[in-house]
C-alpha cells in the first residue's frame, strides 16, 4: 500500500478556523457508538483526515458527510467537548465551495460564522 | 570471662507472642541458664512501665548484660538500647531476640514446637550476651566545609545553599566555564525563564559571598579520609590543591545522546537533535529560518535514545516530552504557521507540564503515534526530506510527511565519570547513573558515608527537579557538619595483627575500602578505618587466618549461639 502523502495546505484549509476544535478529540470512539446512523467514519476518523491533511481520505467519504443528521448526539456525549456540528457543517461548505463549485458567495470565514449565529 | 549478671525479660507482645508461645515456659526453662539472675514475663517491654521495671532490675541487681525477648530489633533495638544507658548499663550490652517475627507469628499453628524454638532463641541470645562487652561509639569532629564537583545550575544552586548555613562552599568544574547545560538555554519550560540569565544570576550571587570558591578546568584526583573530615585533592589548571571537607556533593550532570551517523537521517543539514534544535530557536529571531530557508515544517521523533534495550538505555529521560512541547510553543510563536507533526511513543508530560501539551494541540500541533517496532522512517533525497510513519488512529495507514526539519527528541545519558569514579567510588546504577541508597527514604544519600549526589548525575529529571534534589543534598551535608561532630557505630570489623599476614583478601571482600595497609612491628598489616567500615562482616570470612573479628558478632558469640540452638530437642 503506497503511503498516504500528509497536504499539509489542505489540512490548514480545513482546520484553521476558531471554531475547529478537533485537536481536543481523544479517539475514544463515544461519537460513532452513539451515532443513529452508526456512520462508523464519524467524526473520529474524519477529523483524523482532516488534521492529517489526508485530503483523498476526506473526499472520498463526501457522501458520508452529508448524510450526517447533524443530531449533536456526537457532541452531547464527547467528553473532550469538540465541536463535532460545527465542524461538520463547516466541512459541507469546504467541499461546497470547493468540489461541487457551488460559490455560495461567502468566504470561508463568512461561511464559517453564518454557521454559528 | 567470670561470672555474669544477666536479665531475661520474655514479651507477650500483647497476645502476638503469647497466644502462640508459652511464654511462662520460656522463662522457667532459661531461668537456670548460666549467668541468668533474674528472668520475667512482661505484656508489653516496651510500655513505660516495664521499661522502667528493666532500668531498676538493673540497678538493684546489678545486671551487667540484659536480654528481651520480643519483637524485630528493626522495631525496638534502640528502645531497649536506650534503657540500658539510662540505667548506666554500656548499651552494646544489651541483646534483643525476634520472637514475634521469627517465632510466633511464623508458627501460629504450632503452639508447642514453637515454644521449644523459643526457648532455643532464648538461650542463645543469653549466650550471646555473655560474651557481649561494653563498646564506645567513635566520634569525629567535622570540618564545616563542603566540596561540590560540577558547576551547572545543580552544583551552583547547592553551593548557595551551604553559604547561606554558613558552611564553606569549593565548587570544581571541570569546563572552562560554569553553568553547565542550562547555562548555553534561552527560553526554558515552563515559564519561558532564560537559562542562562538563571546561571548569570546564580554567578552573581556567589561573586557576592566569601565563603564559596569555584575552580573552573579542575577535577578531583583524589580523596582520603571519611565522613565529615576528608582529605581532597584537586588538578586546577595543571596545579594541585589539597583541601579538607566535611561532605562531598556529586553534581556531574548529564550527557546528550548522540545519534550515529544515518540514524533517522543524522548528518543531513535537515535533521537536528532537540539541543541542536534549541540553540537554533535561542540564536535567531522573528520567522524560523533554517540555512538561510523558511521553515514551514518540522517533524519531531521522539525517544531517540532511550526507552530501548539495544543500547541499555531502558529508562524515560522525563524531560523531553516536555521540553519539545516548549519548543514547538516557540516555534509556533515564532512562525504561527509552521506545521509541526509529533511521532511519539508515549506522551509523559507528567503533572502541571500537562498543560505544555493541551498548548501545543491547541496551536496546531498533531501528534501520532508509532509503535517501537516500527519507528519512522526518515527518507532524504537531493535536498527533499520525506518521514513515513504508521498512525495508530488511522488503522495504521502509512503517512508520508514532506518535511522541512527533523528534530530527534535526543535522551539523556549518563556522564562518562570513569576518572572521578577512580576516586569517589560511588555505585553505579545498571543505566549508568549514581546510585542512592533508598529512592524514597534516602534519595540524596550514597552508601559511601558523607557523600551525596543531586541533579542528573543521578537519573534523568528536568532542573527544576535536579535543584530540589541539590537542596535536599545541601539540608543532608548540614545536618552532618552543622553538629560538629559524627558518632560512628562500634559494631564494625578488628584486625588481630599479631595474626594478619596482609594476604590482602580482605581488601577485595571489602565493599566500602576501609580497609588499609598499615605496619606493625616488623611486618606489613591491615588495619580497619573505622569511620568507613559498616560493619558488614564480608571480609571475617575472607581471612585465611581468622584474625578479623566482628564487634558485637564476634566468632565467639556466634560459636556459643549455635550451641545454645542446639541443645533443644525438637
Amino acid at each position: 500500500m503506497a503511503a498516504s502523502q500528509v497536504d499539509m495546505e489542505f489540512a490548514e484549509a480545513v482546520t484553521t478556523s476558531d471554531e475547529f476544535n478537533a485537536w481536543a478529540c481523544l479517539n475514544c470512539g463515544i461519537c460513532s457508538a452513539v451515532c443513529p446512523l452508526a456512520i462508523d467514519l464519524m467524526p473520529r476518523k474524519l477529523f483524523r483526515y482532516a488534521i492529517l491533511g489526508l485530503k483523498d481520505e476526506v473526499l472520498e467519504e463526501t457522501d458520508t458527510i452529508f448524510q450526517c443528521l447533524l443530531c449533536k448526539l456526537c457532541e452531547e456525549n464527547c467528553t473532550s467537548n469538540v465541536h463535532i456540528v460545527e465542524n461538520v457543517r463547516f466541512l459541507r461548505s469546504y467541499i461546497g465551495d470547493e468540489v461541487f463549485g457551488l460559490d455560495t458567495g461567502r468566504g470561508r470565514e463568512e461561511h464559517h460564522a453564518a454557521a454559528h449565529r | 570471662m567470670s561470672e555474669r549478671r544477666i536479665g531475661v525479660y520474655i514479651c507477650y507482645c500483647g497476645g502476638n507472642i503469647s497466644d502462640y508461645v508459652d511464654c511462662e515456659r520460656v522463662r522457667d526453662e532459661v531461668a537456670g541458664e548460666d549467668g541468668v539472675v533474674i528472668a520475667k514475663t512482661t505484656m508489653f517491654a516496651c510500655s513505660d512501665a516495664a521499661q522502667q521495671e528493666i532500668i531498676d532490675d538493673i540497678n538493684t541487681r546489678e545486671l551487667d548484660a540484659i536480654v528481651v525477648a520480643s519483637c524485630s530489633p528493626t522495631l525496638h533495638l534502640q528502645t531497649f538500647r536506650g534503657v540500658a544507658e539510662r540505667a548506666g548499663l554500656n548499651p552494646y550490652q544489651y541483646v534483643q531476640v525476634n520472637l514475634r517475627e521469627q517465632c510466633s507469628w511464623a508458627h501460629t499453628d504450632l503452639p508447642v514446637l514453637a515454644t521449644d524454638k523459643a526457648v532455643g532463641m532464648t538461650r542463645a541470645g543469653i549466650a550471646k550476651a555473655w560474651y557481649t562487652e561494653p563498646l564506645e561509639k567513635t566520634r569525629i569532629d567535622t570540618v564545616p566545609r563542603a566540596l561540590v564537583v560540577g558547576a551547572g545550575i545543580t552544583g551552583l544552586r547547592a553551593a548557595l545553599a551551604l553559604s547561606d548555613l554558613g558552611i564553606s562552599a569549593f565548587v570544581i568544574e571541570q569546563e572552562e566555564r560554569v553553568g553547565g547545560w542550562v547555562g548555553g538555554f534561552g527560553k526554558m519550560y515552563p515559564h519561558d525563564r532564560i537559562g542562562n540569565e538563571l546561571i548569570a544570576q546564580l554567578v552573581r550571587e556567589i561573586d557576592a559571598r566569601d565563603n564559596i570558591t569555584v575552580y573552573t578546568s579542575a577535577e578531583l584526583v583524589g580523596k582520603s579520609g571519611s565522613i565529615g573530615d576528608f582529605s581532597v585533592t584537586l588538578a586546577v589548571a595543571g596545579e594541585r590543591i589539597s583541601l579538607s571537607v566535611g561532605a562531598i556533593i556529586v553534581a556531574t550532570g548529564f550527557d546528550v545522546y548522540q545519534p550515529a551517523a544515518g540514524e533517522h537521517g543524522y548528518g543531513s543539514d535537515r535533521v537536528l537533535t532537540l539541543p541542536e534544535f534549541k540553540e537554533l530557536l535561542d540564536d535567531s529571531e522573528g520567522p524560523l529560518e533554517h540555512h538561510g530557508r523558511l521553515v514551514r515544517s518540522i517533524t519531531y521523533i521522539y525517544c531517540v535514545g532511550d526507552r530501548c534495550e539495544d543500547n541499555g538505555h531502558t529508562y524515560c529521560s522525563r524531560y523531553c516530552c516536555n521540553a519539545v512541547m516548549h519548543a514547538s510553543l516557540v516555534a509556533h510563536e515564532r512562525s504561527p504557521s509552521v506545521h509541526q507533526y509529533h511521532l511519539y511513543r508515549d506522551i509523559r508530560t507528567y503533572g502541571k507540564y500537562e498543560t505544555l501539551f493541551q498548548q501545543a494541540r491547541q496551536r496546531g500541533s498533531v501528534f501520532i503515534k508509532f509503535d517501537a517496532s516500527e519507528p519512522p522512517r526518515v527518507d532524504l533525497d537531493n535536498g527533499s526530506c520525506r518521514v513515513t510513519v504508521k498512525d495508530i488512529l488511522t488503522e495504521g495507514k502509512e503517512l508520508a510527511l514532506d518535511t522541512d526539519l527533523v528534530v530527534l527528541v535526543t535522551a539523556m545519558e549518563p556522564r562518562d565519570n570513569r576518572a572521578l569514579n577512580d576516586v569517589l567510588k560511588l555505585p553505579v546504577g545498571l543505566d549508568g547513573f549514581f546510585l542512592e541508597i533508598h529512592p524514597k527514604l534516602r534519595p540524596v544519600e550514597t552508601v559511601i558515608d558523607g557523600v551525596f549526589i543531586a541533579g542528573t548525575a543521578q537519573a534523568p529529571r528536568n532542573s527544576a527537579e535536579s535543584v530540589a534534589s541539590a537542596l535536599a543534598a545541601t539540608a543532608k551535608s548540614a545536618a552532618l557538619l552543622k553538629k560538629g561532630y559524627v558518632e560512628l557505630e562500634p559494631l564494625i570489623a578488628t584486625v588481630d595483627p599479631d595474626l594478619c599476614i596482609w594476604c590482602d583478601e580482605c581488601v577485595s571482600a571489602c565493599l566500602y575500602g576501609s580497609i588499609e595497609k598499615v605496619r606493625f612491628q616488623d611486618k606489613e598489616v591491615a588495619e580497619v578505618n573505622q569511620a568507613i567500615c559498616k560493619g558488614s562482616g564480608a571480609c571475617v570470612p575472607a581471612c585465611p587466618e581468622g584474625a578479623i573479628q566482628l564487634r558485637g558478632s564476634t566468632d565467639q558469640q556466634i560459636r556459643a549461639m549455635i550451641e545454645a540452638l542446639g541443645s533443644i530437642n525438637v
